[in-house]
């Protein structure tokens, strides 16, 4: 009788699975159980708790590593260290918050039932596990499982048929790309003997390959299948396309977990496994890093579509991570987790935002004119949102934006000097854009002036014109009148007078997706200082 | 060399598969009568009034859903087998993990029944929102009563 060795299982470092997990089959069970329908609200309560107890779990963790320092467990597929932790935290916060802003919208929509955020915290602890993932196969599992909930998610709006081809095209670009990650593994595997991330690493340094063409084709696919999901041009072209029309809290969601998740798991792949084979993969993390900030730019300059602005910008931020990951060393680790950390509190709030102004379905980048008028407070929390996207002082954009292009000119030589150069070009190409969404926030509505210039004339003028005015006038005031039977029409819950009214949930998590932003864009010790020690808590 | 010797049985059941397909092909082509089919022959009904269109066909789409419900109980399969055979080398931490899995899985069983992906029969609706549903009326569906069959 042979007994299978069980691996030593050390429960706190995968509590965070166990909790998001066991929240998503509660929630199911008792939907299915309860008489009539689980109201939403109630999902939203248990992921927000379920969010809140793995950032506690975090702090646990925390005080493990500081203790004892970085461990592996489950037979070394499973790390513990202050990356991990800072990621988790990261996705954890970026879960609850997601739930918030959802929560709103399914009220918004008359969507009952729980499946959302049954959902959302699959996909969450499938992120989680990549976070924490010290071997190929594991990073592979979690992508799957983040994966597959979010295709499901794109398809949320049912009676929507771009959500539906939303998730067309995500399933079947996603499916792809996974399918050439695994191909990636397997040459990984057959170049190397092991699918784990440490004993790649030792094995590489220990031996010299006789032809390094397997290992490099490997490296290539996995980069190709992280490129897709992170949006890395020339991977990108299914991004745009897919935030457009997907539920606007879902790309919020989608756009702070796989990017986090996927950017950690490929940080681990590249600097810790690979860490060796650094000449043949810089180069290719160079192209993808140039060009994804370059295009992201540009093509954002041009989109009408908010929504698909955001894509685009989110493209760009994509290639600044992928800078950092370029400069290979602990400094761009660190400065990687501190851009992703600022990066997904940025994008949901900026979804929240979009949710809420766009509600009417337009999301047309005119109708954010005058927004400024209608709801100060949010316009201004969008304002602050854009312009810490920009990298604009004082936001702790600008602080990750420098620690990003600092650690990629820190090696000395054209490469880096280029890149950082081209990361400039970008963050000032990004300005325009951002700072046009803003401006046109605060500029006049388009239907008030023409009243205000009616107005102005009728005091002024003789009989005549003054009649011409007054016809004008009437017109005007028509066409208000048509726009709000509109609004009232298709919108009941809006409030007559065709505001956006912002949920209290919403308010909330827009909030605590600006306040940091500006808190620890001003007093930046705490961030900086937390992603630095976390990377120096990388394990080996 | 060991690797190839080892794979050797897996290349032998493709060539097998290939050849067998293959040959069905072949026999069949050699086999059957080759009689053209007159055009009376071909149509959906040999007497009667000559169809001008071809009659629109009705089948419910039930299908799919099945294919997906079956993919729970045989990803299901796939671990317990290999469990059974390796129980007792697994231990108590082997069941209690197989059982965990098992409530996963049961879990989403459940979460069919409730939304009544099960529920065959005349009515083709999924009762969504149904105010009457009852913990009792989801297990309850499970085991058709004299008055479901009713209805």
């Amino acid at each position: 009788m042979n007994t299978v060795a069980m691996p030593s299982v050390h429960y706190l470092v995968i509590l965070p699975e166990i909790i998001l997990t066991v929240a998503a089959v509660g929630l199911l069970i008792a939907s299915s159980l309860v008489p009539g329908r689980l109201r939403s609200s109630v999902g939203t309560g248990v992921t927000v708790i379920a969010s809140a107890c793995v950032v506690v779990d975090c702090v646990f963790q925390w005080v493990d590593i500081s203790r004892h320092g970085p461990s592996t467990t489950m037979a070394h597929v499973i790390i513990e260290d202050g990356f991990s932790v800072v990621a988790i935290s990261v996705l954890a916060v970026s879960l609850g918050l997601s739930a918030l802003v959802a929560d709103g919208w399914l009220c918004r929509e008359r969507i009952e039932g729980v499946e959302l955020h049954v959902l959302v915290l699959a996909s969450a602890a499938g992120a989680i596990m990549m976070a924490q993932a010290n071997d190929l196969v594991v990073i592979f599992l979690g992508l799957e499982i983040m994966s597959i909930g979010l295709y499901v998610l794109a398809a949320f709006d049912r009676r929507s048929a771009r959500s539906g081809e939303a998730a067309m095209k995500y399933f079947l670009l996603g499916g792809f790309s996974s399918a050439i990650f695994v191909y990636g593994i397997a040459l990984v595997y057959g170049a190397t003997g092991t699918t784990q991330l440490g004993q790649l690493a030792g094995f590489l340094s220990a031996n010299v390959l006789r032809s390094q063409g397997l290992l490099l084709a490997g490296t290539a696919l996995l980069l190709v299948g992280f490129a897709f999901k992170v949006a890395a041009v020339p991977f990108h072209v299914w991004s745009p396309d897919v935030y457009e029309g997907s539920p606007t809290p879902i790309v919020g969601f989608m756009a702070a977990i796989v990017k986090v998740g996927a950017f950690a798991a490929v940080l681990r792949v590249l600097a810790s496994g690979l860490f060796t084979q650094q000449d043949g993969w810089r180069p290719m993390v160079f192209a993808l890093a140039a060009l994804s900030m370059l295009v992201g730019a540009g093509m954002a300059t041009v989109q009408r579509n908010v929504k698909r602005m955001l894509a685009y910008s989110s493209i760009s931020h994509a290639g600044f991570v992928l800078l950092a990951l370029w400069a290979a060393s602990p400094r761009g680790t660190a400065a990687a987790l501190y851009y992703l950390a600022t990066y997904a509190l940025l994008v949901v709030g900026s979804f929240a935002v979009v949710t809420v102004v766009s509600a009417d379905g337009h999301e047309d980048l005119t109708s954010y004119r005058g927004l400024a008028r209608r709801r100060p407070l949010l316009a201004c929390s969008f304002t602050v949102l854009l312009v810490a996207q920009a990298g604009v002082p004082f936001t702790t954009g600008f602080l990750a934006k420098l620690g990003v292009i600092e650690s990629a000119v820190e090696h000395l030589g054209w490469p880096g000097v280029a890149l950082g150069v081209i990361a400039m070009v970008a963050t000032a190409v990004s300005g325009y854009f951002y700072l046009r969404v803003v401006v046109l926030t605060y500029a006049a509505p388009l239907d008030a002036s023409p009243a205000a210039a009616t107005a102005s004339t009728l005091a002024t003028s003789r009989p005549r014109a003054r009649l011409a005015a007054l016809g004008s006038g009437i017109l005007v005031e028509d066409t208000r009148d048509g726009e709000l039977v509109d609004h009232a029409e298709v919108y009941g819950a809006a409030p007559a007078n065709g505001e956006t009214a912002v949920p209290l949930a919403t308010a909330v998590a827009i909030a605590v997706c600006v306040v940091p932003t500006v808190v620890l864009g001003v007093w930046a010790g705490p961030l900086v200082e937390l992603t630095t020690r976390a990377t120096m808590l990388f394990h080996p | 060399m060991a690797i190839v010797d080892q794979y050797l049985p897996i290349l032998g059941m493709l060539v097998l598969g290939a050849l067998f397909a293959s040959a069905s092909f072949v026999a069949s082509s050699v086999l059957a009568p080759h009689r053209k089919p007159t055009e009376s022959k071909l149509a959906p009904y040999e007497c009667g009034i000559v169809p001008e269109l071809e009659s629109p066909p009705r089948f419910p789409v039930r299908f799919y859903l099945v294919a997906m419900i079956f993919v729970i109980f045989d990803i299901e399969i796939v671990f317990l087998y290999p469990f059974a055979v390796e129980f007792k080398a697994l231990g108590g931490f082997g069941v209690v993990e197989i059982g965990l899995f098992s409530v996963v899985v049961f879990a989403t069983l459940l979460f069919l029944v409730a939304e009544g992906a099960l529920s065959w029969g005349p009515v083709k609706r999924l009762t969504k929102a149904m105010p009457s549903r009852t913990s009792d009326s989801t297990i309850a569906r499970i085991t058709p009563r004299p008055t479901d069959r009713a209805a």
